[in-house]
């Protein structure tokens, strides 16, 4: 009984009162239950310290989190924000009527008109030839309109290098250029490097085994050190980086290239 | 024991708190600097491009925000820098950002065109002063710096065989590439063009751009943080963001020379 009444169970204070007997601990056994979380972690220091660490690295991920973010990108947002002090077009009437003023806006359409016409004289209504170097792909213009494109072969941009501290770069030039001569069934003169690239030994400069016929196409157009527009014998290539710096083009284009462009020609390689 | 664990607590406390009000003060500090930067800028160019007065011929500066003037001085600066750069001979660039039109130009020839997609503009470009913006665009950028996510030239090396027989004939290229392409121009006068490419070809591609965009971001961060830490006020860099078919980005950034020039008109 004496338990029972200690333990408070199954009695009211005032049935406590009735029997004379004053509960010296009214916490009830199951007030475990009834106890916060925090209250219950607090009580265990090792699950609280354990949790306290959880908070701090989470609280520190989340610090160098945000300044990544603000320094990374917030800043040069906000960096957008002040005003960098527009103009305020007033047109006013007043001064529109001075002469200083219609002197200034007539000089400024002279000058405009003058460059324009600088600028438009650039590009003549003479032929010329365009080549695209990264898609491998040539436009041939006349009277200011395109008249044939199509595809072509530019330099690989292979660089060959020898043992010995010799190289070579085949890339194609960019740039201005003209036709500097025009030529039919050209004979092609190996150079140097075509022996190298296939580890023939090099003949001597005026070895009549260096020339090919054939390979070069019906025609060639020089745009100067050594560089052609000529046709090729590899057609499944065309529209490909694999020359050693020429332009190579099919039959068709070839000779469209041939009788629409003469020397002084210009061809712009980009 | 207790009275010294109390300590403990008390300054790891006080410690926490300094650093709290350090860091607070520092980002106060750096966001005031940063917004001075642009301003500062702003200042630099209207020292630079403003327009002085001659004693003998002075000008009415009511001029400087009429309309009809502003518009002419716009078409003269956008011609007159396309026309220095047309007689250099060499591959350049003109930007016509009301237009959304890019082109490659040789001697005043227009030798390859492209559609802009999008463009993000610069405040500072897009709002400043009509009279010193123009007059800044009178003259062509000149590329000081490349960042880009592709080569430039793309060199491959090699080797010569010793004879005939470690010869071996060149298989057909590898035309598909699908690497892609993004690049930043850092210009003169302190101005960035950045062309991004407009396709998400592979599911990579959003990755690399994200990479490719953080460490330009990182980069700008870092050169903020040393002047700011210095006590100088950072360096803004007005910025022309423009995304582009990825072929047409591609063909840009390589015929444009290393130091290649650029006219922008706004």
């Amino acid at each position: 009984m004496g338990i029972e009444l200690q333990s408070g169970e199954g009695l009211n204070p005032a049935e406590e009162k009735v029997s004379g007997i004053v509960n010296q601990n009214p916490v009830p056994v199951d007030s475990q239950d009834n106890k916060s979380f925090f209250q219950r972690i607090a009580e265990n220091e090792k699950l609280a310290s354990r949790l306290r660490r959880i908070f701090i690295w989470t609280t520190s991920i989340l610090t160098v989190l945000f300044l990544f973010i603000f320094f990374i990108y917030i800043v040069p947002l906000l960096q957008e924000i002040p005003s960098p002090g527009k103009t305020t077009i007033t047109n006013s009437a007043e001064l529109k009527k001075e002469a200083s003023y219609k002197k200034i806006v007539t000089q400024l359409s002279r000058d405009i008109q003058r460059f324009s016409r600088k600028y438009n004289g650039y590009t003549t209504g003479q032929s010329y030839l365009v080549i695209n170097t990264t898609d491998n792909i040539f436009h041939l213009y006349r009277n200011k309109k395109q008249i044939r494109e199509g595809h072509c072969s530019t330099g690989s941009f292979k660089m060959l290098k020898t043992e010995e501290g010799r190289s070579w770069i085949f890339k194609t030039p960019k740039g201005k250029f003209w036709i500097q001569g025009k030529v039919n069934n050209p004979p092609w003169r190996r150079p140097d490097w075509a022996y190298v690239e296939e580890g023939l030994p090099i003949p001597s400069q005026d070895d009549p085994g260096r020339y090919e016929y054939g390979v070069l196409g019906d025609y060639a157009l020089a745009l100067g050190d050594g560089y052609l527009i000529h046709g090729t014998i590899y057609k499944r290539f065309l529209g490909m980086p694999v020359t050693h710096g020429c332009v190579r083009l099919n039959d068709d284009d070839l000779k469209a290239i041939f009788n629409t462009l003469s020397i002084g020609s210009k061809v712009y390689i980009f | 024991m207790e009275t010294e664990n109390v300590n403990k607590t008390n300054s790891k406390q006080t410690a926490l708190i300094v650093l709290g009000i350090f860091m607070v003060s520092f980002l106060i500090y750096y966001l005031v600097m940063v917004f001075l930067s642009p301003l500062k800028k702003n200042r630099e160019y209207g020292e630079m491009y403003s327009y002085k007065q001659d004693e003998k011929n002075k000008i009415d500066e009511r001029v400087f925000s009429d309309s009809a003037y502003l518009k002419l001085y716009k078409e003269k600066a956008w011609l007159q820098s396309r026309i220095a750069m047309a007689e250099t001979d060499s591959i350049y660039l003109t930007v016509n950002l009301p237009d959304s039109v890019v082109n490659l130009e040789i001697s005043g020839v227009v030798v390859h065109s492209s559609t802009i997609k999008k463009q993000n503009i610069s405040k500072i470009i897009r709002k400043g002063n009509d009279y010193i913006i123009t007059t800044l665009f009178a003259k062509p950028l000149t590329i000081e710096k490349n960042y880009a996510s592709i080569q430039k030239v793309p060199l491959m090396i090699k080797m010569a065989p010793k004879d005939t027989s470690e010869y071996k004939p060149d298989i057909i290229p590898d035309t598909a590439d699908f690497e892609p392409v993004n690049y930043i121009m850092e210009v003169n006068d302190g101005m960035v063009i950045i062309v991004y490419q407009e396709e998400r070809l592979n599911p990579g591609d959003g990755f690399h751009l994200f990479i490719f965009d953080l460490k330009y971001r990182l980069r700008q961060a870092l050169r903020a943080m040393k002047s700011i830490i210095t006590l100088k006020v950072p360096e803004y860099q007005p910025y022309i963001k423009l995304t582009l078919p990825r072929t047409d980005a591609k063909i840009i950034f390589r015929a444009l020379p290393e130091q290649g020039q650029i006219a922008v008109y706004r």
